[in-house]
């Protein structure tokens, strides 16, 4: 029990990181995915410094070469794809496409689509039905058709798509976050507030948005993996990411001409995909789990529970 | 009553069966898996693979065919051709030829098709091959009809091989979706998921073996090759290189297809024969090639053999990157601007493993020293840049594209690539306008010398694109038939050319 | 209830002509069908004959009101690749992706409701690890990938079911396995999740207390209470679902309005762009409504 009346005053104190690291290591499904994460992540950022060139070189007579061949050097060992491009070399440089084009897909339509989900909560005038009516109309609009009527109009480019998929995602974002407003805002706080004559602005964004972040980050996570997966639908209808660029979603989306023939074209980013989307569900599971405190004794009474 | 059960219940059992059954059950039916779904059937878009290869020959006949070997015309309902005038073609047509729906082939009947074509008042792809051409056509006789055009056409009969005759029934101002024609097979069914052609009775030729062909379409090559191996379909006229495992089952054939890059000759640095030159050298062809599989053959010019044309002695450009990297330092040295970025733009689902080819072009043109960057466009922004009016500040580019001459002469080629006012050239050549001329209007042999000597010039001196490869299709045929692909096959599959192994 | 139900049909209405609007104009960015539709080698006079032909030769705004007039008249137009009725052409198309949604998103709502419930009975018992994980990967597969490989393995390689295509019931069984992956994969999180919190909270004590049996209390109590969540993911997956499965159909050969529309916007067959989403869109609004009214059913504190 003393356990608990500490940590639920430390969110904020100082010792929270050494806590939830603490956590993690009882979690070990989490720490697992948090470890692939961190991976994922260095690959993204040392990616194309490391083996940018290896990634881009040809090597046509190396075609489709399987993997764990020896003789042809260790950056081989995942095989060729269809130009003889060593894989591992491409899935390493792939991480930054795609972790960059979720994770800017993402923070964009968490950061709109909330905004216009706190105006649209908070306040009753003409634009908050235009907001509402704006996301019914985004809704029902198919992200393919966006896709490519952004491709035609502004031509195919990493922002673009970026645009793409951070406009369809973003009505969750503005419909949650209206949502939580339209609760909070009959809140104590907020009524005192406005008593004391704060201005609208002032109160969405001091006493309302800091409430409701919280929710919107967790709803990301998970998003996260939708969206590299929307990504890679794209990729396979030929409206995703366009060469030289790749992602691993590209990758799968050209390998999988293959199956029968070269698997692992296919195989090896489909695996990166299933196992980043994976680790990102497991690791926000885990938070909800710790910031849950009905839960949250699940991960401190385990060491009890070992006999 | 009682039968009405019994087939009830065949057909339950026949669904409920496994799916190895439904293809094999009756000996004389075959089931076809096509790419794409028809868009629909309208008789004048037989040059549209996936319409031609369904209606072309089985449900409606032209008057004239192409021979696959010679890419000569052959006879079809049209009998006999005479040229009376350098602008008449004098026609005679087949006897006792009846339609679908009964009505009699005459005159009359082949005029109507022809007007139907020519009047604009449906949408009509065929029409196409005539370029500008204007047509006028009178029944001489019952079975003799009068093709005259504002210039002369040397080639007519050939021209003719896209002329579709349909029943004098159908709707001039209206395009259909339910032909009638006289071929030996009539459509039963078009939905969204198949169509469905059964033997006509009154067939005027030799009756078919087949007495039932289904169609169906998936656009995954692997799922298509997979469907023929499990006998779930016989055929399927395309599949991927990859997909090409068996061959036992699967047939490569040279398809008509020349696949090639445009050059823009009109934008510096690509104004610089030097450059172009150097472009082509800078390919490893052999290596390149491996994309498209062993029986691919290099090109050197952008028709196949077999069209009138055709140059069997024209030497493709060899592999020589040294040459490449001298060629470009001496157009640097000329002033030449070698450094500009250059855009190779290329076209999404071209040809299978078109993206792949581009990548590896672009790669081994930046080893060459030259500033090269892909864009993959989507085929409504890349036929922006393949068709006049080119974009205004197109900039310098290389354009990915395949050309499909299948009909025996080079006149559906020359002109719309090298002369001036053709809707792909980039080429503003007064003399060799003049060329192409007098080519297109010659005959026999000298027609066919003028052509050679038009794609020696074009890769020689002026270099204006990049021919790459012929190209090879493979087909898919299930253990039970007997056929086999050939040129014609991405137009048309004449159900009467199949027969069935017993 | 009535003067509810009226305020939302007059929203959507009004969503679904902006939907419309919008879809008109942006469509039309993306060029000129003529150059799809001729040859590449015919002439200038062809594609203008072309473009009078299908009324593409007037002003855009033009064409926009005529299109507005024909609206009224319930003409949508016709399809310029298949020469019929493109409302026709997207009425066809719908039933298929329709059946093929409902099976998928009800076999996966109760199949999630099962598993979830048992992984929430036994938190960090071996079965909930499982189905954790099961559930989750695959949600995190690509779609088009499970489905050729299931194809590979299934169809080609032991030869139990048809590649693709729709007739027997067994036609049925990969694309909608392929279609369930990812709502399942969601649904059991969410399941589980509210389930847990259910099950801590002082009335399932209660009940406990009183000595009731555990499934009773499961799936009679926790579940009921559970469900508001698990009917707004559902309801949202649906949604997604009815604006086409556009790989699974385009795999399987399914003849669903998702291929419909991806085509018909490839080919700029603009009429029916139109229709497609008229119906897809018609059919999201009325799908939110139901939804709305099924948390009126299902939790007696809301009114409308």
């Amino acid at each position: 029990m003393t356990i608990i009346t500490t940590d639920t005053k430390s969110v904020t104190a100082p010792g929270t990181g050494r806590l939830l690291l603490a956590y993690l290591k009882r979690d070990k499904l989490a720490l697992a995915a948090a470890i692939f994460l961190a991976i994922v992540v260095l690959a993204a950022i040392l990616g194309p410094w490391l083996v940018g060139d290896a990634a881009s070189r040809l090597g046509l007579r190396q075609r489709n070469l399987a993997p764990f061949s020896l003789g042809s050097g260790w950056i081989y060992v995942l095989g060729a794809d269809t130009l003889g491009r060593p894989i591992l070399a491409r899935l390493i440089v792939g991480a930054q496409n795609t972790a960059g084009i979720a994770a800017a897909a993402v923070f964009a339509s968490m950061l709109i689509g909330g905004t216009l989900g706190l105006v649209a909560g908070y306040s009753e005038r003409w634009y908050s039905h235009l907001i509402l009516r704006l996301a019914d109309v985004v809704m029902s609009f198919p992200s393919l058709l966006l896709a490519l009527i952004v491709l035609y109009t502004l031509g195919p480019s990493i922002t673009n798509l970026v645009i793409v998929l951070a406009v369809t995602r973003m009505p969750i974002y503005l419909r949650t976050a209206r949502a939580e407003v339209l609760e909070l805002r009959e809140r104590m706080f907020v009524s005192a507030a406005r008593a004391m004559g704060a201005k609208p602005a002032r109160i969405i964004v001091r006493h309302i948005a800091p409430l409701v972040l919280p929710t919107l980050v967790t709803i990301s996570a998970i998003d996260f993996a939708t969206v590299i997966l929307s990504e890679s639908a794209l990729s396979f209808l030929g409206l995703g990411i366009q060469p030289p660029d790749f992602t691993w979603g590209a990758m799968v989306a050209n390998g999988r001409g293959y199956l029968t023939t070269a698997w692992w074209i296919a195989f090896w980013p489909g695996l990166a995909i299933m196992l980043t989307t994976l680790s990102l569900n497991i690791l926000s599971n885990w938070a909800r789990t710790v910031a849950d405190p009905q839960q949250r004794w699940r991960l401190q009474t385990l060491r009890k529970a070992a006999r | 009553m009682n039968r009405s059960v019994h087939t009830m219940a065949a057909v339950v059992l026949m669904t409920a069966a496994a799916p190895t059954a439904v293809a094999q059950d009756a000996a004389q039916e075959i089931r076809i898996v096509l790419p794409e779904q028809p868009a629909n059937l309208e008789p004048c878009g037989t040059i549209i693979t996936n319409v031609g290869q369904i209606l072309s020959q089985n449900v409606v006949e032209p008057l004239t065919v192409i021979d696959p070997i010679t890419g000569q015309p052959q006879p079809k309902l049209a009998t006999e051709w005479t040229s009376v005038d350098p602008t008449t073609w004098r026609i005679k047509l087949r006897e006792g030829v009846k339609f679908q729906d009964g009505t009699e082939l005459n005159a009359d009947a082949v005029a109507f098709s022809i007007n139907r074509m020519i009047d604009g008042k449906i949408t009509c792809s065929n029409m196409a091959k005539f370029g500008d051409a204007k047509l006028t056509v009178s029944p001489v006789d019952d079975l003799t009809v009068e093709i005259k055009s504002d210039r002369p056409e040397p080639i007519m009969p050939t021209l003719l091989s896209v002329v579709m005759i349909v029943s004098p029934k159908t709707p001039v101002d209206q395009a259909v979706n339910d032909p009638v024609g006289t071929g030996p097979f009539t459509l039963s069914t078009f939905s969204p998921q198949t169509v469905v052609l059964d033997a006509f009775d009154g067939y005027w030729g030799k009756k078919p073996e087949i007495t039932k062909a289904t169609y169906v379409w998936r656009p995954e090559s692997s799922i298509r090759a997979a469907m023929v191996e499990t006998g779930e379909a016989d055929l399927t006229p395309s599949i991927a290189i990859q997909d090409a495992s068996n061959p036992e089952t699967d047939f490569a054939y040279l398809n008509s297809e020349t696949t090639a890059i445009r050059i823009d000759t009109a934008e510096p640095p690509l104004d610089d024969p030097r450059v172009r030159k150097a472009l082509n050298l800078a390919i490893d062809w052999e290596g390149l090639a491996q994309l498209f599989g062993d029986d691919v053959k290099r090109a050197s010019q952008m028709v196949v053999s077999g069209i009138n044309g055709h140059d069997e002695a024209l030497e493709p450009w060899p592999y020589d990157p040294q040459e490449a990297k001298k060629l470009i330092e001496e157009a640097r040295t000329a002033g030449v601007a070698v450094d500009t970025e250059i855009k190779l733009i290329g076209r999404n689902g071209i040809y299978p493993n078109g993206a792949e080819a581009m990548e590896a072009m672009m790669t081994m043109w930046q080893d060459a020293g030259l500033n090269v960057k892909l864009t993959m466009l989507d085929v409504a922004d890349w036929l922006r840049y393949l068709q006049k009016p080119f974009p205004s500040e197109r900039g310098p580019n290389l354009l990915q594209m395949m050309h499909d001459n299948n009909k025996g002469d080079a006149a559906f080629t020359v002109p719309i690539f090298y002369r001036s006012s053709g809707s792909y050239s980039t080429l503003a050549d007064p003399a060799f306008d003049k060329e192409i001329d007098e080519a297109l209007a010659a005959t026999g042999e000298a027609r066919t010398n003028n052509f050679k000597a038009i794609f020696g010039k074009a890769r020689r001196q002026v270099a204006g694109d990049i021919p790459m490869f012929h190209m090879i299709g493979y087909t898919r045929v299930g253990t039970r038939l007997e056929w086999k692909p050939d040129i014609t096959t991405n137009s048309e599959i004449p159900l009467a050319n199949i027969a069935i192994k017993d | 209830m009535i003067t509810y139900l009226g305020r939302r049909a007059s929203h959507s209405i009004l969503s679904v002509i902006g939907l419309l609007t919008l879809v008109f104009f942006l469509t039309r960015l993306t060029g000129d069908p003529s150059a799809l539709y001729l040859p590449l080698d015919s002439t200038a006079e062809a594609r203008a004959a072309f473009a009078r032909l299908n009324g593409l030769d007037q002003p855009i705004h033009w064409q926009f009101l005529e299109y507005l007039r024909n609206l009224l008249h319930l003409d949508f137009g016709e399809s310029l690749r298949q020469n019929r009725s493109a409302m026709q052409v997207a009425l066809e198309a719908f039933p298929e992706t329709l059946k093929l949604a409902a099976v998928a998103i009800t076999l996966s709502t109760a199949l999630a409701i099962l598993v979830g419930s048992l992984a929430a009975a036994r938190p960090g018992s071996m079965f909930d690890r499982v189905a954790s994980l099961i559930s989750l990967a695959g949600a995190s597969a690509p779609d088009f990938w499970v489905a050729i490989v299931g194809i590979l393995v299934f169809a080609v390689g032991l030869g139990l079911l048809p590649t693709s295509g729709t007739g027997s019931w067994a036609h049925w069984i990969m694309p909608s396995f392929v279609l369930m992956l990812r709502p399942f994969g969601l649904l059991v999180q969410v399941v589980r999740g509210t389930m847990l919190s259910a099950l801590a909270s002082p009335y399932i004590k209660t009940a406990r207390a009183k000595g009731l049996p555990r499934h009773k209390i499961i799936f009679g109590h926790a579940l009921r209470n559970s469900l508001l969540p698990v009917v707004t993911v559902a309801g949202d997956l649906a949604t997604s679902l009815v604006n086409g499965a556009v790989v699974v159909e385009s795999i399987f050969g399914w003849p669903g309005i998702g291929k419909l529309m991806i085509d018909s916007i490839i080919q700029r067959d603009f009429a029916v762009v139109q229709s497609t989403i008229l119906v897809t869109a018609t059919a999201i609004f009325i799908l939110n409504i139901a939804i709305d009214l099924l948390y009126a059913v299902l939790d007696p504190r809301i009114r409308y």
